[in-house]
């Protein structure tokens, strides 16, 4: 029953992870009596526990709902081979693996193409590039991080924006997200400010100072949202990511006059490059997607005051950037605020406080001792890679009697459905460039999300979501994800999948050999036996979870479906045809729509 | 779906006095007037669109004074030479009825806005001047005074597009769109209660109800999974009885059978069930959207306009005599570039209205149907280089042939810094909240007085529960 059972095999060990294991019997002993509405014990929160245990897991299954987590999706072979490793020396590997690199890829392939050259097709790269590391990338954990970061510090290019025909823009943006993604969050912040694609998508780029004579005043934009959705956002927060009350009400983090102090900082930044007033269409590329540049010309000299903080007049851009970050990133409300975000992207959508506030605090102290010992991270505050160890090893995210509990889980984040299918079954990720689906997926007849091409700054959906008129939102949960499920979003999903799992998606260009043409060597085997079929597919895609109602009707269906033998063509196409709709049918079950 | 549990949730979160007058709602169920046939349709305007550059100052004083303040953005719109569309002579004036109200000062339109500018001149539509969320009546000194309730995170976008529509900030769970819905579904006005409220721009909580529930539909109507379509055999091999094998599916993608503990996949199950219930009620029920008498312009919005004018001139075959609609588009946060994008985005808006105006028309329903616009928030009165920040009141438009059209409601504050409608840096104080807005269109759409004091609990803070707009 329970899904997580840890190596005992070491010895008497009071590790963390030995630890949960005990916990767990007792939590699921406690809640299959109490119907569901019990919580598990919870051990004493922990930001650096000491353990010399180096547990595994041991089965395939527990395997598989881990990497579900902390990967684009288990694969056979990736399960098969964190089995028989310890999870510690998979965080280890998984942070020193060299990063993908975004710019590379689309660099290699739009080559000295001019903006006004570049075909409308080669405008699709970073798109590409996303879904070719995410699909074959080795360093999964740094990209799966990357996309949860995408989600925090969203920057846009929708089909025809600015940035869509800025390729190599987007890429850097990539990178950066990339490089940091288990590195320091204010390393990030600091990067993301002088990132180019922000300031497009931000509008603080070649901002100025105030010219009384005009009345002309600095762009707000970036200085609200750096507070609002990246940093700190609207209220105060304890360090468990609860709201801090007084007098029942809660407290307001900052004013429009704080808004405006710090709208003076982020002025006089622009593309590096000899004038402030170069426009990109002009610039060489290597100009267009470096970091910014200060010009302290059409900086504000004023004195800049936020949050309690007063830089002083005369203080030049990159001083005062400098210090405005760090300010920020002090306040009490960053780790929480967060910290809850990246375990919704990761592994539940509405954690309880106490998880938020183990994440929260490794994420204060900036490290996290792995079960063996090891220590992740360097003690700063914001260490992304000792946050990530902490989300994904916590209790709450391996303890199985948690995920038994119906308020757990998130709705998988449909791109993150259709990389786990090509993973699963060995997509060629040198096609995906071809597929004009993918070119945009942001429609809710597809996907109704697109890497990279959130509506707005505020994401696909929000992080405090609550669904109206749902059981969910019965329950007063956060389920970010369902914003964007609807009559035509789930249908859309359905019918994008069953083009891709039968190869009929539309290519670029004539050649029908182009595109994702999957075989399903593995499955075919198998389709003459829908038992097996099913059992295999249930382990593969949902970490051995399917449910008995979804399995008895892909076995009725497939059962209707005859495969004839009398031609080996023949033979071949029902088998497939059997395997197809077996695939779809477990990626639209419940229990697969849902990470648990 | 226990009802005491959602009872005990609603009045924890509620606001002061709502619990009071939902109560008295649900007494006087039935109430509402549903006869005949009648549409509201919000079209928002996410981003903020800036009123300030939509409705244009005209008179010589007031269009030099804007000029002034506004020097950067006004000599951006220089650009265009003679096309220049803040130049006096290429804007397009409106014939204000009620001229009188406002001393001797002129309002234009750009000429980006031609359809509504007819629409206005024809008194098919009205102009509401300085509407935006407020606890109570408020000027500059009384806050600056103390002791006035205002709004909560004003300027912030996902909160003011949240108190726009569901009069709190986010998080708040039902919206004034789908209170209205409620009542209609309570009144058993539509035999489908699926179709009361329909968006065509995804989730909004403008149509969030206790009960009722928004339709997701889409820009070409509903789609239908591959598999479930009649000629999918050919997908199922050598299959001897395909309509089996599309009967098994059917009850997969309905999830029935199983209940679910877990509280996600109970969602998942509820919203594909209904997805293929909903989306086969509405394919039987509404004709191809090619069959409307106007073209639609092939824009984002236009083709949500062309989705809805569609429900509505097959609201008989759904059975619904009282219908919610939201279309949305983005794109108003002009930070930058006002001057290069704003008038595309109004053009947008402005055709598809205008083909929306004229369907109606030619079905015969343009007295049954009332649209209106919304938006985050206003924007400032000064410039930042090239584009305005966030703002609060703003100038929104009320369309339809029950519209007392030609006329400009609630307040036109003048192009003045430091005024007492003048927030800080130009941002208007709204003089008409949304409370009031809301109640006018509910009124018409034919809710109780009661009904209204539910929908809109604030309502009771102002002089009048009525704009005028809909007489």
């Amino acid at each position: 029953m329970s899904r997580l059972r840890m190596s005992a095999g070491r010895g008497k060990s009071c590790s963390l992870l030995a630890g949960l294991f005990f916990t767990a019997a007792i939590g699921l002993s406690a809640c299959s009596g109490g119907g569901g509405d019990g919580t598990p014990a919870t051990p004493t929160p922990t930001a650096t526990p000491t353990s010399t245990a180096e547990p595994t897991f041991s089965t395939k299954n527990e395997a598989s709902r881990f990497l579900n987590q902390a990967t684009f999706g288990s694969t056979d072979e990736t399960s098969d081979a964190l089995l028989p490793q310890n999870v510690s020396e998979w965080f280890q590997r998984q942070i020193s693996l060299p990063r993908t690199s975004h710019m590379s890829v689309v660099l290699g392939a739009i080559e000295d193409t001019a903006p006004t050259e570049l075909e409308y097709v080669q405008a699709g790269w970073p798109t590409a590039s996303f879904y070719m590391s995410a699909i074959e990338g080795e360093d999964q954990l740094r990209q799966r991080m990357t996309y949860a970061l995408s989600q925090i510090l969203v920057v846009s290019a929708p089909v025809d924006s600015e940035l869509f025909y800025q390729p190599s823009v987007m890429a850097a943006y990539m990178d950066v997200l990339n490089e940091h993604a288990l590195g320091n969050y204010r390393d990030l912040l600091q990067d993301v400010t002088y990132s180019p694609a922000m300031a497009n998508f931000l509008t603080y780029l070649q901002n100025q100072k105030a010219n009384p004579n005009t009345g002309q005043v600095p762009d707000e934009n970036y200085a609200r949202e750096l507070m609002q959705l990246f940093t700190i956002g609207l209220t105060e927060l304890n360090p468990d990511g609860s709201q801090v009350l007084v007098g029942g009400e809660p407290v307001e983090t900052y004013s429009q006059e704080d808004i405006r102090g710090l709208a003076k900082v982020f002025t006089g930044l622009s593309y590096d490059t000899d004038s402030f007033y170069d426009h990109w269409y002009s610039l060489d590329r290597v100009s267009r997607y470096s970091p910014l540049r200060p010009f302290d010309e059409f900086h504000s000299t004023e004195e800049k005051r936020f949050l309690d903080l007063t830089i002083p007049p005369g203080t030049q851009a990159d001083a005062s950037i400098s210090q405005a970050l760090d300010h920020i990133f002090d306040h009490e409300n960053v780790a929480p605020f967060v910290s809850r975000q990246l375990i919704q992207r990761l592994v539940t959508s509405h954690p309880s406080d106490a998880y938020v506030g183990r994440v929260s605090a490794v994420f204060e102290a900036g490290r996290y001792t792995l079960p063996n010992g090891d220590i992740v991270g360097d003690g700063r505050k914001g260490d992304l890679a000792a946050v990530a160890c902490a989300i994904l090893l916590d209790n709450e995210a391996r303890n199985d009697a948690f995920s038994q509990q119906q308020d757990f889980g998130k709705v998988r984040e449909p791109v993150i459905r259709f990389i786990h299918w090509a993973r699963a079954f060995g997509a060629d990720p040198a096609e995906i460039v071809n597929e004009y689906y993918l070119f945009d997926s942001s429609s809710p007849e597809r996907l109704a999300q697109h890497p990279f091409r959130a509506p707005s700054v505020f994401n696909f959906y929000r992080p405090q979501y609550v669904a109206p008129n749902t059981s969910t939102g019965d329950a007063g949960l956060t389920a970010p994800e369902l914003q964007i499920v609807n009559e035509t979003s789930s249908i859309g999903y359905s019918n994008f999948m069953t083009s891709f799992i039968r190869g009929f998606a539309p290519n670029f260009g004539d050649d029908e050999e182009n595109g994702l043409n999957l075989t399903y060597p593995a499955e075919r085997a198998l389709a003459g036996d829908p038992d097996a079929l099913i059992f295999h597919l249930s382990d593969l895609l949902v970490a051995g979870a399917l449910e008995a109602s979804t399995a008895n009707r892909i076995v009725d269906v497939l059962n209707e479906m005859p495969i004839r033998t009398e031609d080996e063509e023949q033979r071949v196409r029902d088998e497939l045809l059997r395997v197809q709709i077996a695939i779809l049918m477990v990626m639209t079950s419940p229990e697969y729509l849902v990470q648990r | 779906m226990s009802t005491t549990r959602r009872g005990l949730l609603r009045t924890a979160g509620a606001l002061s006095g709502m619990g009071l007058f939902s109560s008295l709602a649900a007494r006087s169920a039935y109430a509402a007037d549903t006869s005949g046939y009648k549409a509201l349709v919000c079209c928002f305007l996410y981003g903020g669109v800036d009123g300030h550059d939509v409705v244009l100052p005209f008179d010589t004083s007031s269009y030099d004074a804007i000029a002034d303040i506004r020097t950067s953005l006004y000599s951006g719109y220089a650009v265009g030479g003679d096309n220049n569309p803040r130049a006096r002579q290429n804007m397009l004036q409106l014939s204000v009825q009620n001229a009188s109200n406002f001393g001797g000062r002129e309002f234009a339109l750009g000429p980006e806005a031609s359809e509504l500018h007819a629409l206005f001149e024809s008194g098919n539509a009205a102009i509401v001047g300085n509407v935006g969320p407020l606890i109570e009546p408020t000027t500059r000194s009384l806050i600056d005074n103390g002791g006035v309730a205002l709004p909560s995170k004003l300027y912030s976008h996902n909160d003011q597009q949240s108190t726009w529509m569901s009069l709190g900030p986010e998080g708040t769970s039902t919206g004034w769109g789908g209170l209205l819905a409620d009542a209609v579904v309570r009144s058993n006005a539509n035999t489908n209660p699926a179709f009361s409220a329909i968006s065509t721009a995804g989730y909004n909580v403008m149509l969030a109800g206790q009960i009722s529930r928004q339709f997701q539909l889409g820009l070409d109507g509903v789609s239908t999974i591959t598999e479930l379509e009649d000629n999918s055999a050919w997908l199922f091999g050598g299959a001897e009885d395909p309509e089996r094998i599309r009967a098994i599916l059917t009850e997969h993608y309905r999830a029935s059978g199983a209940v679910r503990t877990n509280l996600f996949e109970r969602d998942m199950a509820a919203a594909s069930r209904r997805a293929i219930d909903n989306n086969e009620a509405f394919a039987q029920a509404v004709s191809d959207f090619d069959s409307l008498p106007v073209a639609f312009p092939q824009t984002y919005v236009g083709r949500q306009l062309r989705a809805i004018a569609a429900t509505i001139a097959g609201a008989g075959n759904l059975g619904a005599s009282r219908q919610i609609f939201m279309a949305a588009a983005g794109g108003f946060d002009t930070h930058d570039n006002q001057a290069d994008n704003l008038p595309d985005l109004i053009r947008d808006w402005s055709q598809a209205i205008g083909a929306f105006n004229q369907n109606m028309q030619a079905l015969g329903l343009n007295d049954d149907v009332t649209l209106f616009t919304m938006s985050d928030f206003g924007r400032t009165l000064t410039v930042n280089g090239d584009g305005t920040d966030h703002g609060w009141g703003n100038h929104h438009f009320v369309v339809g042939g029950a519209v007392e059209g030609g006329r400009i409601y609630g307040d036109m504050p003048p192009p003045e810094l430091e005024t007492e409608q003048d927030a800080s840096h130009g941002a208007l104080i709204p003089t008409t909240s949304v409370e009031q807005f809301g109640a006018t269109l509910g009124r018409w759409f034919g809710l109780t007085e009661i009904e209204l004091r539910a929908a809109f609990p604030r309502l009771g803070n102002f002089p009048t529960s009525n704009v005028g707009f809909m007489g």
